[in-house]
Formats: structure tokens, sequence, C-alpha cells
């Protein structure tokens, strides 16, 4: 497939801080700020879908169940950017105290973790 | 927030509005319009994207020049403090602060460590919201750096 067809890409970013790894509470608005602001800097096309996901995984240290709400991203990716997006929810595991972020490339799942 | 003159963010930057150009302080005013109409804050900020991107590109501004811009900082704020009104974020402390300086003045995080005296485990700690740090420690870490600790009114949302 040619580099630069666009891909329609989806990731979910938890409403709260990991309460393992951090406290629980909601994210500094500071933090969607970065995200808005690198989204829109460094792809041409996306949106912030209406509403809150509920969802629940299973803790990757725990085992646990965990129950959560979400925001939906959409961003249309070429092809040649989509290491630039896992790169981007990499740092954004940092930056909203997560660890592992939902995201989804035409239809295939990945869950985007620190290395 | 004052946008009679001075427009303060949530983060404590100021914006003098006389500095703007006309149609950037109308398109202001115009988004103040729309995010009080808005019906969430994804769909300001769908909309206020739309709008500064639209506006400025007709400029010949890049994307990566727009996120710089007063304009652009404004328009996150109006969005950010509709997060905040409705329990959805928290609005920015000195941990947000700490974050930037990091960013901003640093190569690394154990660069502004060396430079505080601070420890790199204190400041994973805090900077991941799981510990503060004691007044004098922060006054301390800060002076090193030359910052200090100030006292300002909480800015409305």
């Amino acid at each position: 497939m040619p580099n630069d067809v666009i891909v329609e890409c989806s990731f979910l970013i938890p409403m709260t801080r990991d309460a393992l790894l951090s406290d629980g509470q909601p994210h500094s608005s500071k933090e969607w700020e970065k995200l808005d602001d690198t989204l829109f800097a460094k792809f041409l096309g996306g949106t912030s879908a209406p509403g809150l996901y509920s969802g629940f995984y299973a803790d990757p240290h725990t085992g646990q169940r965990v129950s959560d709400q979400s925001k939906k991203f959409i961003v249309a990716v070429p092809r040649f950017q989509l290491d630039e997006l896992r790169q981007l929810l990499i740092e954004a595991c940092d930056w909203f105290c997560q660890k592992c972020i939902y995201l989804s490339i035409a239809g295939n799942v990945e869950f985007i973790q620190k290395p | 927030m004052n946008t009679t003159s001075i427009y303060t963010t949530l983060n404590g930057e100021s914006f003098a509005l006389s500095d703007l150009e006309s149609d950037e302080r109308q398109l202001i005013s115009d988004l103040i319009i729309r995010q009080r109409a808005a019906s969430s804050w994804s769909a300001f900020a769908n909309d206020y994207m739309r709008q500064l991107g639209e506006f400025y590109k007709s400029r010949g501004i890049s994307r990566k020049s727009i996120i710089e811009l007063p304009l652009w900082k404004i328009a996150s704020d109006l969005k950010s403090r509709m997060m905040v009104r409705a329990g959805d974020a928290l609005p920015p402390d000195y941990r947000d602060s700490l974050g930037t300086i990091i960013r901003s003045d640093y190569p690394t995080q154990k660069a502004f460590c060396d430079a505080t005296g601070l420890t790199e485990d204190l400041v994973s700690h805090v900077l991941a919201r799981r510990k503060h740090l004691a007044i004098d420690t922060l006054s301390e870490a800060l002076r090193r750096i030359g910052y200090r600790l100030a006292i300002v009114p909480i800015e409305k949302v």
C-alpha cells in the first residue's frame, strides 16, 4: 500500500490518571492542551468525538478489572506518519499517567505503552 | 479572565489584546460567543481548531507556528475553562509549572534534578502526582534555578 494513503486512526484517553501509577484524579487542563497542540501541529485532520466512552480492561499489573471513561479522538494519518502517532501516544502515556493507550488503526487495535 | 485589555489564562499567561490585530480581536470575541453557545468542550475544541486553522492558513502561517500564537492559547484556555467547569479536568498547579520548566529549560529531567538538588525519584513522584513537595524544599529548589514561589489570585473559570 502506498505510503501517502491516509488511514483513519482513533485512540482513547481515559478521563482520569491511573490510580496505581498516579492518583486517579482528572487530568490537568494543561495535559489536554498539550495533546490538542500536538495533534493540530502534526496531523492534518482530526476530531474529538462527542461524549465519553465507557469501557473496561484487565490491569496488566494487578490483573484486576478496571472500568473507566475515555475521550475518543479520530485522526486522519498518512501511513508514513503512523509511527509519529505511535510516538505521540507513548509520550501521552506519561502526560496522562497511563500504563497504555488504546489505538485503532483502520480497525487494527494496538495497545501503546512506553518501551 | 479579563477580556477588556488583558486576557489571563488558567496557566497564568497574560496577553494584551491591544497587541493583536483588529480581525484577531474580532475572532476572539466570536470565539467567546461560540464557547458560551457550545454544547460541550469537545464541540468547542473542534470548532476553534477549524476556525483558527482557516484564519491563519489564509495568512500562510504553518500549523506549528499557529499553536504558539496568543489567539491559539486563548482559544485553548477557553476550552480548558469549559473542561474545569464540567469537572472533566483540574486547573493547572505548581506541578504543571515544574513540568513546563523542565521541558523548556533543561535537556533532561536529570539535568533539572542536578540543577535543583532534588532527587530524580522525588521529581518523578511529584510529576506523576503521587507526592507533593514541601514548601521549603520547593522554594530552595526554585531559588537554585532562578525562580521563586508567588501567591497569585485564582483565575475564575
